[in-house]
């Protein structure tokens, strides 16, 4: 498939890639299929993400949709996080195929893990 | 900012040399006769075909009628493999291939399989060989044919073709008369030596485009005796083996390329092999956790591939054509399957090394300067996916234990 501008810049650019030792709020998700992983860590203070870090293997569609949710979501109320789709992912992504629709539904899984997590 | 430009996928296709481009040119334009017509121009086009055809036979070591031009290497196979099977089916209907052929060939005997015919698929080891055994050993009274690729397109691996042909033969002096060997010759051509009769093999694909030549043309190597139930009926080419009207300007830029590449061809191995060596080199050098894949010697001398832990190969495909350097994965991903790489997975390695894996395939045109661009590249890419990998901290961990444990 041929990629976006903005796609291919968060892929050679990933935002908040990496670790956070001081979150009170982690999960760690893999797709069975395809092996794809995501790993989310989050500082939630006061009902909102302080802080995010991300780690990601897999296919581009994967390390992209989770930088791309990681700028998504930071400073935003929990509450309001939490209300997010997969659909909100996949349009701030610029749309992907649906054989890749994959990448975004294991991104917000993990999302809705790290928040069950708290 | 403006990137150079480094193509390191010739085993996906090479450019046409301008000498091919100018051989080929004037059956576009004005020798545009029909091969088949009486007239000038047609006979023209005749004597084109039939030279390209001596120089094609030549490449390989064939007699010129040995040469059935068809569109590519794919319909060579399925030229081969159809056309053998379904004309020897009331003497046998058994075939014998390895795990890592291309999928033009194990397709085929996917196809065949549905419609009666039985095939046995040999392993390759963790070196990417068949064993002889294993071949000998799945040789039965049926068997009407062995195909064995000649040079994997993945990791490059030269197959015992030489020594299987010796089998076939042996097998036939004992009253096996309908045991046949073909093997898909299209990555080796014009990069090892390949004679048939060194060979031995009774059928041989070629194809164009990997020679410095267009896409769209191939050839099989049918040896003399050797019969096919033709699969392209409906005219009298190729000796009635494959109808439609030749591909004039193909042939003959196929033909220039043979020739180029029997007169230029220790000259190009000479290069490839040391840029491709060099690569390998600072690879290891200054990438670690890397595996090479497949048999160090016995492999084609302008190829690489090589997985990286911890990361998936289209993420450092799509970063590497970022910075203008062309390279192919063998992850499942790009090939729009769910399935990683059966040619890496076949050599015993995980899902992970599968994914992980990237060919490097260099090319006459290839520089110094192009082998160490790409490293630079390679390395800062590497690095910034490993450094969003899951993976990466896992085996960090798993490093850190393993050391605490070797302690106490």
């Amino acid at each position: 498939m041929s990629y976006s501008a903005t796609f291919k810049d968060h892929l050679a650019n990933p935002r908040n890639a990496g670790e956070l030792p001081e979150a009170n709020a982690v999960a760690e998700e893999t797709n069975p299929v395809c092996g794809d992983r995501i790993r989310l860590s989050l500082l939630v203070r006061e009902g909102r993400i302080d802080r995010v870090k991300y780690l990601a293997y897999g296919c581009p569609p994967t390390l992209v949709c989770g930088s791309v949710l990681t700028e998504m979501i930071l400073g935003m109320p929990t509450a309001e996080v939490s209300r997010l789709t997969r659909a909100n992912l996949l349009a701030a992504v610029g749309g992907l195929p649906s054989r890749k629709h994959h990448a975004a539904a294991l991104v917000m899984e993990t999302l809705q893990a790290a928040l069950k997590s708290h | 900012m403006s990137h150079r430009r480094v193509y390191l996928d010739h085993s996906a296709t090479t450019p046409v040399d301008p000498r091919v481009l100018e051989a080929m040119l004037p059956y576009l334009t004005e020798k545009v006769g029909n091969a088949s017509s009486v007239h000038g121009f047609g006979q023209e086009a005749r004597a084109a075909v039939d030279r390209a055809r001596r120089e094609v036979a030549g490449l390989v070591g064939a007699k010129q009628n040995e040469i059935v031009f068809v569109s590519g290497g794919t319909e060579a196979n399925n030229l081969a493999i159809r056309g053998l099977c379904e004309l020897v089916a009331p003497h046998g209907r058994h075939i014998i291939i390895s795990q890592i052929e291309h999928p033009s060939v194990s397709g085929v005997c996917d196809a065949l399989a549905k419609r009666g015919w039985e095939v046995t698929r040999l392993p390759v080891y963790h070196d990417g060989l068949v064993r002889l055994t294993d071949v000998e050993a799945a040789i039965r009274p049926d068997t009407v044919l062995i195909s064995l690729m000649l040079a994997n397109n993945e990791i490059g691996t030269i197959q015992p073709v030489g020594e299987v042909a010796k089998l076939v033969r042996a097998r036939r002096d004992a009253g096996q008369a309908n045991l046949w060997l073909h093997t898909d010759a299209v990555q080796a051509c014009g990069r090892i030596n390949v004679n048939v009769n060194e060979l031995g093999c009774d059928l041989l694909t070629l194809s164009a485009h990997k020679l410095y030549a267009p896409k769209g043309i191939g050839a099989l190597f049918v040896r003399r005796g050797v019969r096919l139930l033709t699969q392209s009926v409906g005219g009298h080419q190729e000796r009635e083996r494959r109808a439609g009207t030749e591909n004039v300007p193909g042939i003959v830029a196929f033909g220039a390329a043979a020739t180029l590449a029997r007169l230029e061809f220790s000259t190009r191995a000479i290069h490839d092999r040391q840029l491709r060596d060099r690569f390998e080199l600072e690879v290891q050098r200054r990438i670690g956790d890397v595996v090479m894949n497949g048999n160090r010697e016995r492999r084609l001398p302008h190829l690489s591939n090589i997985s990286f832990r911890f990361i998936e190969g289209e993420g450092l495909l799509i970063n590497l054509d970022m910075q203008g350097v062309a390279v192919s994965t063998g992850s499942a991903c790009s090939s729009g399957t769910l399935e990683p790489s059966p040619v890496i997975r076949a050599l015993g390695h995980n899902d992970e090394l599968a994914r992980g894996s990237i060919r490097f395939s260099f090319g006459k045109d290839n520089t110094d300067e192009d082998v160490d661009y790409t490293i630079d590249v390679l390395v800062r890419s590497v690095a910034t996916l490993r450094a969003l990998s899951p993976l990466t901290r896992t085996s960090q961990l798993e490093q850190v234990l393993a050391r605490h444990d070797s302690r106490t």
